[in-house]
């Protein structure tokens, strides 16, 4: 006995496409709405910067003046800035939980689809 | 106006008809076929004939 | 339920065009990820330092080596258009295979918008550096992905023909800087001293931070399989494909580290939108600036061109066994292309590139990516167990299974941390649409899908079911 799904109609098509399209794009503007996106970098600029104070041999030097930096403080922040790696161990585990639940949710209810597929393509009338 | 404001009118205009061309041969093909034909392919012809992964 | 053997017989069958042959696969690769090496894997000298960054391009070299060799195994056997999509449906199970037909459609329509903004970004530094201040980006952006999904359109031939050509000459671009700066073309003299007076300068943790920007090097290689229906010999041409383009990159990758951290002070590196464009600059060698700047356009456009060509595979696949409308798994008689799938992505790319900032692009197709990479690891393990390596044959056995499979999950769950750190957010919001879109498959989807059809490998019946 194979299975006979419905015949869907144009407007339940559009409809599906629609839903898929909305998940997708609120998944990507929702954080970003929300200004919860993105690894900010922190600039800690220091006072009177020159080049020796900032770290940058010659060569060094001239390597800023050809990418058309030749004043220090224009380079303050960029030298200057930091990622922040602290984090907090609730929200790690949080996201261990969400990614491992995740697929295994995915692979058990595949699975289970899965051995119906293979009931009908391998089941006793075919072979 | 220099050469860049028309690179930026030259970049619409082309986009435009790319555009455009697309959108007219899909209307053409999707009017003049059978959309049954159209969605024929199936996956796995391949292995039907050539390439069958018997030892 | 049609048996698959009878099909073929018939006629009136609408198929993709197998025309493409080992070097088009190469092309597909490389194209797709060499940009890889024009924009955004310095991001991890930025997280980590030089040193890390060096280490990240190592490490992310290994993790996509297991990677390729996981991926010929399977696909020079299950050689069907939606590529790692099938795999699932054959191996794991159909709510897996649309997981992953979404993140393929993800991964490369998200680097599709990177790469067009980047086309847009590099134009405008041009147009500065020739005194044009405030380009209006848009139109080169649209231009770039209008032109090339009428290309895609047009056929496949053609597209990856003018791919391979492109992707040669942005390759050929990072040799040459490289000979270059080796022989003293370079006004600035290199300097590593970075290395030694400022050596990890976040400590250990800032390489494997590092690690999220450096699958930028080879984010992508594993698109090769989507041109599986359209490869005259896929059981030959995948793995060979596939494996001559992981060779191409780790060497396009170390150069590439090795120029630029020699020339670019590492505090600029790591924020840098095209570091290959700004080490040529630094070197003050106006051919050379011309040189990279055609590598750096040509690059993004084959990266752009292999996105469209797998992000469409990916969906047609996903629209003919209507896990999607089957509307999308027409084929056009003439140019025999996914066609509508093709210009169905088109808006969703422009939306992704004229809205959303690139770092968040990036880490989408990033996250997007990694996700397919972990399915892999027990995909493998589960297609040695169903079918183990007696029962069908194989195009490549990849050696030392299940090592690869160890490494490349180990490195997966290293690189989830590395995302999580500065990126945490945007990784929940992923899990989330990527659970709810789940549930929204299996319990409302699924039912327009025919059961049995689904799987159409002429194998035996799988081990244990």
């Amino acid at each position: 006995m194979a299975y006979k799904p419905p015949k869907q109609s144009l407007a339940g098509q559009i409809f599906d496409v629609l839903t898929l399209l909305v998940l997708t794009i609120g998944a990507l503007y929702i954080p970003l709405y929300l200004g919860l996106a993105g690894a900010v970098k922190v600039p800690n600029p220091i006072a009177n910067p020159t080049w020796e104070a900032l770290g940058q041999n010659a060569a060094e030097q001239q390597q800023w003046a050809a990418l058309g930096i030749t004043d220090p403080a224009a380079a303050n922040d960029i030298i200057t800035a930091r990622f922040d790696y602290s984090f907090s161990w609730a929200a790690l585990i949080v996201m261990a939980v969400l990614v491992i639940g995740y697929f295994v949710m995915v692979v058990r209810l595949s699975d289970r689809e899965y051995r119906e597929v293979i009931e009908e393509r391998f089941g006793d009338k075919k072979r | 106006m220099d050469t860049w404001n028309y690179l930026e009118y030259a970049a619409w205009a082309l986009s435009a008809l790319f555009g455009v061309l697309m959108l007219i041969d899909l209307v053409r093909i999707d009017t003049t076929y059978d959309n049954e034909l159209l969605i024929s392919s199936r996956e796995g012809e391949i292995e039907a004939t050539a390439e069958r992964h018997e030892i | 339920m049609a048996n698959v053997t009878s099909t073929a017989a018939e006629p009136e069958r609408l198929q993709l065009l197998r025309v493409l042959g080992p070097a088009h696969i190469w092309a597909l690769g490389v194209g797709i990820v060499l940009v890889g090496e024009y924009m955004g894997w310095n991001f991890s000298v930025g997280k980590g330092g030089m040193i890390a960054g060096l280490i990240a391009c190592w490490v992310a070299g290994l993790l996509y080596t297991c990677v390729a060799m996981i991926d010929s195994e399977v696909t020079s056997t299950v050689a069907a258009a939606g590529g790692q999509y099938a795999q699932a449906k054959h191996i794991v199970g159909p709510l897996m295979a649309f997981n992953v037909g979404l993140f393929l459609v993800m991964a490369y329509t998200m680097l599709e918008a990177a790469n067009a903004i980047t086309v847009g970004f590099l134009l405008d530094t041009v147009a500065g550096m020739q005194g044009h201040s405030g380009l209006n980006q848009q139109p080169f952006i649209i231009l770039a992905i209008m032109f090339l999904a009428w290309l895609n359109y047009r056929g496949v031939l053609a597209t990856l023909t003018f791919n391979l050509v492109i992707t040669a000459v942005a390759f050929v671009a990072i040799i040459t800087l490289f000979i270059a700066v080796q022989f003293g073309a370079s006004n600035v003299p290199l300097d590593f001293s970075a290395i030694t007076s400022d050596p990890l300068p976040y400590g250990w943790v800032g390489i494997v931070a590092s690690l999220h920007f450096g699958l930028w090097y080879y984010l992508g290689i594993e698109g090769t399989c989507q041109a599986a229906e359209e490869v005259r010999s896929p059981a030959r041409s995948l793995p060979y494909g596939t494996m001559a383009g992981i060779m191409t990159l780790l060497i396009a990758a170390t150069m590439t580290w090795y120029v630029c951290s020699g020339l670019i002070p590492w505090e600029y590196l790591g924020q840098a939108g095209t570091p290959l464009f700004d080490a040529a600059r630094v070197t003050g060698s106006t051919s050379l600036m011309v040189l990279l700047f055609v590598g750096t356009t040509f690059a993004t456009l084959a990266s752009a061109n292999g996105c469209i060509n797998d992000a469409s595979r990916a969906w047609f696949s996903m629209g003919r066994d209507r896990y999607l409308p089957s509307w999308f798994g027409a084929v056009h008689p003439v140019y025999r292309t996914p066609y509508r799938a093709i210009v169905f992505l088109v808006p969703i790319a422009l939306i992704f590139a004229l809205g959303a900032p690139l770092d968040q692009v990036v880490t989408f197709s990033i996250l997007s990516g990694l996700l397919g990479y972990t399915f892999m690891t027990f995909n493998m393990v589960m297609f040695r167990n169903k079918w183990p390596l007696d029962t069908i044959k194989r195009g490549y056995v990849h050696p030392f299974h299940p090592l690869p499979t160890i490494v490349l999950l180990i490195l997966c769950s290293t690189a989830y941390f590395a995302v999580f750190l500065g990126y945490g957010t945007q990784l929940s919001a992923m899990m989330c649409f990527y659970i709810v879109a789940s549930l929204w498959f299996h319990f409302r989807r699924y039912q327009f899908v025919r059961r049995g059809d689904q799987f159409t490998m002429p194998w035996p019946k799988p081990q244990g079911y």
